[in-house]
């Protein structure tokens, strides 16, 4: 087949390019940048929106260096992603390039990185608990395999070390590891947490790096999810570390920015929701088939930003990391109720009485700071308080199974409260109150 | 009647934005399809404009309803005469769909991912109803007369002559027997003297709302089981409600309680733009569960639209004009319907993305200036019909930005709706559930379970327990007399014992009229006696303390009897221990 070529750019900006009139490219298909004179392959880029006076291109290396002389040849295909079990211990870049200086992969096949919606009639209500050890999540926001779940942090919140603790318990056959916008500390970081783990054989790790090419950070979720996907189709449980979507987001403000797009709230395009919700709801539980569970980091400044704000809509529920604890009042995990009716039978009494405790005890918090909290009853609710942010919501204390978690809440309780004050009901008072 | 094929072709793409050149004619609103690499993908034409490079021809604007990758400028686009319609027969319950009517099992039987293009009929086109005609060869009738019936479960469905019909006679009608959707089974000329055959289907327009036959004012209220909403802000039979809330403060949860508890006979879920797992969990749980009035399985009295988030934002909007006419269809029937649409706030970002893909001048947070009155526009659908007794009741989640009440689409749902249920995160963060702030966000124009002034007095004990809260937040609880003190254990009590409500509990999950009658007499009565008790030796802070430790025990006392009083002796003991709790009498437990 002889590639149709066009040798005129007539703009190129920032991470776009546009040519007059329009060389026959369909929407998304890719195209491959050239240097004029050498041939030298220089970037691939991708037709946004085509008309018959003009094409446009997202490129995928960037724009430097780029001229009008440089040289498109049109390839007659959407970016795919490369699959191949090889990949398993492997590193690459946010088009699926290798980039940890190893050998090239022969790839099994190429896939489609549209991310089709799965058919909601071949997902399975998921019922199925991954247990973390961390009793904050177990007891009182239990994880489910094919949940998809962000960390809500401030930027210097250890939601990396929380992302990387819940993924070594989490025992998912295949770990996918997306991350946008990283440091190179934080790639660093992952890549020896998950080889020390001896989790390395079953990771593969997609990785921007900050300062790399926005486009190819904007490509990674939908790379990595294809990939991620095609495992899940054989069967695989797969688990993907999401992290940090905040700077996914601002990636694709940025270039929304580009294109000259109405902004909607803070300089986000309209469709963040929709954009958003496109990846996160590649997490499923497949009728046949294996699963997706994403686990995400979105970064924060306030809840009301309209990242995470949107992202909360998405997904189900979020972990909200807070001066290196994880906070009860502002987490949720929406799977819990699939999965902690059949645990033990304190399990759901307990997690309601001592959320509903810890309410008044923020209440009472907050009045001794005005000096108005002097009741015998206050002060209780202080000292549980202190107890709780100590022993329960510390997500990095020694991991406790589900049954020692609970009993941990029950001596809690009962070192603080009577048992009236509780609001448990006399039943379960009577099997472990006195245990 | 034949048509001429009208074709244009693509001269610009952008997302989901489309524009074709035409030449001829093109009408607003029609639908269309775009032949991409084999696929028909289908689109509805948004503006019709001169083209400025060819004086004769147009340019069509059209939104596309699936993925355009691989479209290219020339490819064909044949436009269909007929606006956005929906299939409307016997079959519609029980069935489950994308936002555009694509039946979604038989879509699984031919891939497991949707991928554009992939079409399957609305309803089962094999299935036999046993039609039997109530007309006869040569009435006179018109539009939404009914020529005969099948049933659809447990539903007498009427055959009816297409809305868009005037007047007709009818010409021959098949005698009582099987039949599928494709088989014509009368026909009929109208005044024009055009011939239609009728069949036991026929497609509406979505933005053609079916008529009421006699609109009237919704005047019965709906036991929806959950009770802070039939005590406090109760809604009626082809009423509307918006209910905003941050995420997290249970917009779903709140749903999933009125699928399965609210009497109805019929429930449309257009989920639209949420999560898919949710939808899941309803066809596939709640299939499970039996439907409160009859018994059955849950799923006989629904049907679903699942226009998840990660579909087509094109399709958003569509799904809940779609939904709506299915609603006023088995309204006009004279069912009660409860349309439950999740969420108004995505469909009204499907507006934003297009208007600002359009070029559009915005308004507030960029929507389309035009916002609030689409969506008055929307609830304005619902209502109820006193000639056929059937009601449409239109009950709509918001999801404010930031949990933000003030932006535009709650303030223009509240300005829409009959009743609003705001949910709080405050009360969501002490996970007091369900998080319906009862003193801030709930008003209502119907008419409660309780009277007027019951429903008052349980409000005004929850304000001033309300005061009384941050009173003891900000000067602390020895500055609160001891009458005032007990006030707010009242109102404490009502809101734990009452108010909250534990959706996943069997019992508790639900309460119906009669007992909610009951919980409201033993509340009246708590609000107006006054405790006895001794304080004989004691100081005001004593006091307080065995007031507290009081009402500690009645409330975990009430809260298990939410939990197990089923029989008559079970449930009277509310009353007795309500009298013994104002007594303090000794009692046994």
């Amino acid at each position: 087949m002889i590639r149709k070529e066009i040798n005129k750019i007539s703009e190129v900006g920032k991470a776009l390019i546009s040519v007059e009139g329009n060389p026959g490219v369909a929407l998304n298909h890719v195209v491959e940048l050239l240097n004029a004179d050498s041939n030298q392959s220089l970037s691939f880029a991708k037709a946004i929106n085509i008309s018959e006076d003009s094409t446009r291109f997202q490129v995928f290396n960037g724009t430097q260096g780029l001229s009008t002389k440089t040289k498109i040849r049109i390839h007659e295909r959407p970016l795919t992603a490369g699959f191949s079990k090889n990949m398993l211990g492997r590193s690459f870049d946010g088009i699926g390039e290798v980039n940890d200086g190893g050998p090239e992969i022969i790839y099994e096949k190429q896939l489609s990185t549209r991310l089709d919606t799965l058919n909601p009639t071949v997902r399975l209500v998921p019922k199925q608990a991954l247990w973390t050890g961390i009793p904050m999540i177990d007891v009182f926001n239990t994880l489910v395999k094919s949940q998809k779940i962000p960390i809500f942090a401030g930027p210097t919140e250890p939601y990396n070390k929380l992302l990387s603790q819940i993924a070594q318990g989490a025992k998912a056959d295949v770990i996918i590891f997306a991350g946008i916008g990283l440091k190179f500390d934080e790639y660093q970081y992952f890549k020896n947490e998950l080889s020390k783990s001896g989790n390395m054989d079953k990771t593969i790790m997609f990785s921007h790096l900050a300062g790399e090419s926005q486009i190819k950070g904007l490509m990674l979720p939908d790379v990595a999810l294809s990939v991620a996907r095609e495992f899940a189709d054989q069967g695989k449980d797969v688990l993907v570390l999401l992290t940090d979507m905040t700077n996914w987001s601002n990636i694709l403000r940025n270039v929304a920015n580009y294109q000259d797009m109405i902004p909607s709230l803070q300089g986000y395009p309209g469709s963040l929701y929709s954009e958003l919700a496109k990846r996160y709801e590649v997490a499923a539980d497949i009728e046949g088939a294996g699963s997706i569970t994403i686990i995400g980091a979105t970064t924060l400044e306030s809840l009301e930003d309209p990242v995470p704000d949107n992202t909360g809509y998405i997904t189900e529920g979020q972990f909200f990391l807070e001066n290196g604890k994880l906070k009860l009042a502002r987490s949720l995990s929406r799977l819990k109720q699939q999965v902690n009716g059949d645990t033990r039978n304190d399990h759901r009494a307990i997690m309601t009485a001592m959320a509903s405790l810890l309410a008044e005890a923020e209440k009472a918090y907050e009045a001794a700071e005005v000096g108005a909290a002097n009741d015998p009853f206050s002060q209780k609710l202080l000292r549980y308080r202190k107890d709780f942010i100590e022993k329960v919501e510390e997500p990095f204390g020694k991991p406790l199974q589900l049954e020692e978690a609970l009993d941990l809440c029950w001596d809690i309780l009962r070192e603080h409260f009577d048992a009236a004050e509780t609001g448990l009901s006399k039943k379960l008072i009577d099997q472990y109150w006195n245990k | 009647m034949m048509k001429n094929k009208r074709t244009g072709t693509l001269i610009s793409i952008q997302d989901s934005l489309v524009k074709a050149r035409f030449y001829g004619d093109v009408i607003m609103g029609e639908t269309a399809e775009i032949a991409v690499d084999g696929k028909m993908l289908q689109a509805e034409v948004l503006q019709i404009t001169p083209d400025p490079k060819k004086e004769d021809a147009g340019i069509a604007e059209m939104q596309v309803f699936e993925d355009l990758t691989g479209a290219k400028i020339g490819d064909e686009v044949e436009f269909k005469h007929d606006a956005l319609s929906v299939l409307l027969g016997p079959g519609l319950l029980t069935s489950i769909w994308d936002g555009l009517q694509n039946s979604l099992y038989p879509l699984s039987e031919q891939d497991s991912y949707l991928k554009p293009g992939l079409k399957a009929p609305a309803l089962d086109e094999e299935k036999l109803w046993e039609f039997t005609p109530s007309a006869k060869v040569g009435d006179a009738l018109k539009g939404g007369d009914a020529i005969g019936w099948v049933m659809e479960g447990r539903f007498e469905h009427k055959i009816l002559v297409p809305f868009t019909i005037g007047k007709c006679v009818l010409e021959s009608i098949i005698e009582k027997q099987a039949v599928n959707i494709k088989e014509v089974v009368a026909v009929i000329n109208d005044e024009q003297g055009t011939r239609h055959e009728l069949k036991l289907v026929f497609r509406q327009a979505v933005k053609s709302p079916i008529p009421f036959q006699e609109r009237a004012i919704p005047n019965k209220t709906i036991s929806t089981g959950v009770r802070v909403i039939d005590l406090l802000a109760p809604v009626s039979y082809g009423g509307t409600v918006g209910n905003p809330g941050p995420f997290g403060a249970g917009k779903t949860v709140m749903q999933h309680s009125l699928c399965k508890y609210a009497l109805a006979d019929i429930i449309i879920m257009a989920a639209c733009g949420e999560r898919a797992g949710e939808a899941v969990e309803v066809f596939k749980d709640f299939a499970e569960l039996s439907d409160p009035s009859t018994g059955e399985s849950l799923m006989n009295r629904m049907c679903i639209f699942g226009n998840t988030s990660s579909m087509p934002v094109a399709a958003r909007e569509a799904s809940v004009f779609i939904a709506l006419t299915v609603g006023e269809y088995y309204r006009y029937q004279g069912y009660n319907v409860i349309l439950l649409a999740d969420s108004t706030s995505r469909w009204a970002q499907a507006l934003r993305e297009r208007s600002g893909r359009q070029g559009d001048i915005p308004g507030p947070e960029a929507f389309p200036m035009d916002i609030p009155d689409q969506i008055k526009g929307m609830y304005q659908r619902a209502g109820a019909d006193s000639a056929t007794g059937g009601s449409l009741t239109f009950i709509g989640t918001v999801s404010p930005a930031g949990g933000n009440f003030q932006e535009p689409v709650t303030q223009a749902t509240m300005d829409a709706t009959g009743g609003f249920w705001g949910l709080s995160q405050d009360r969501a963060d002490a996970k007091k559930y369900p998080a319906i702030d009862p003193l801030v966000y709930t008003t209502s124009v119907y008419d409660s379970f309780i009277s007027w002034e019951d429903r008052e007095k349980i409000l005004q004990v929850l304000n001033e327990a309300n005061g009384i809260d941050q009173t003891i937040s900000t000067i602390g609880l020895k500055k609160v007399p001891v009458e005032k003190y007990e006030l707010y254990q009242k109102g404490q009590t009502i809101d734990f014992c009452v108010l909250q409500q534990d959706a996943f509990h069997d019992l508790d999950a639900c309460t119906r009229p009669e007992r909610l009658q009951i919980i409201n007499q033993a509340v009246q009565k708590l609000i107006d006696q006054p405790m006895q008790y001794s304080t004989e030796g004691m100081d005001d802070e004593e006091v307080k303390e065995m007031i507290k430790s009081k009402f500690d025990n009645l409330r975990q006392w009430w809260k298990e009897w939410n939990t197990y009083a089923q029989d008559e002796e079970q449930i009277e003991t509310l009353a007795i221990k309500i009298d013994q709790f104002i007594l303090q009498e000794e009692y046994a437990s």
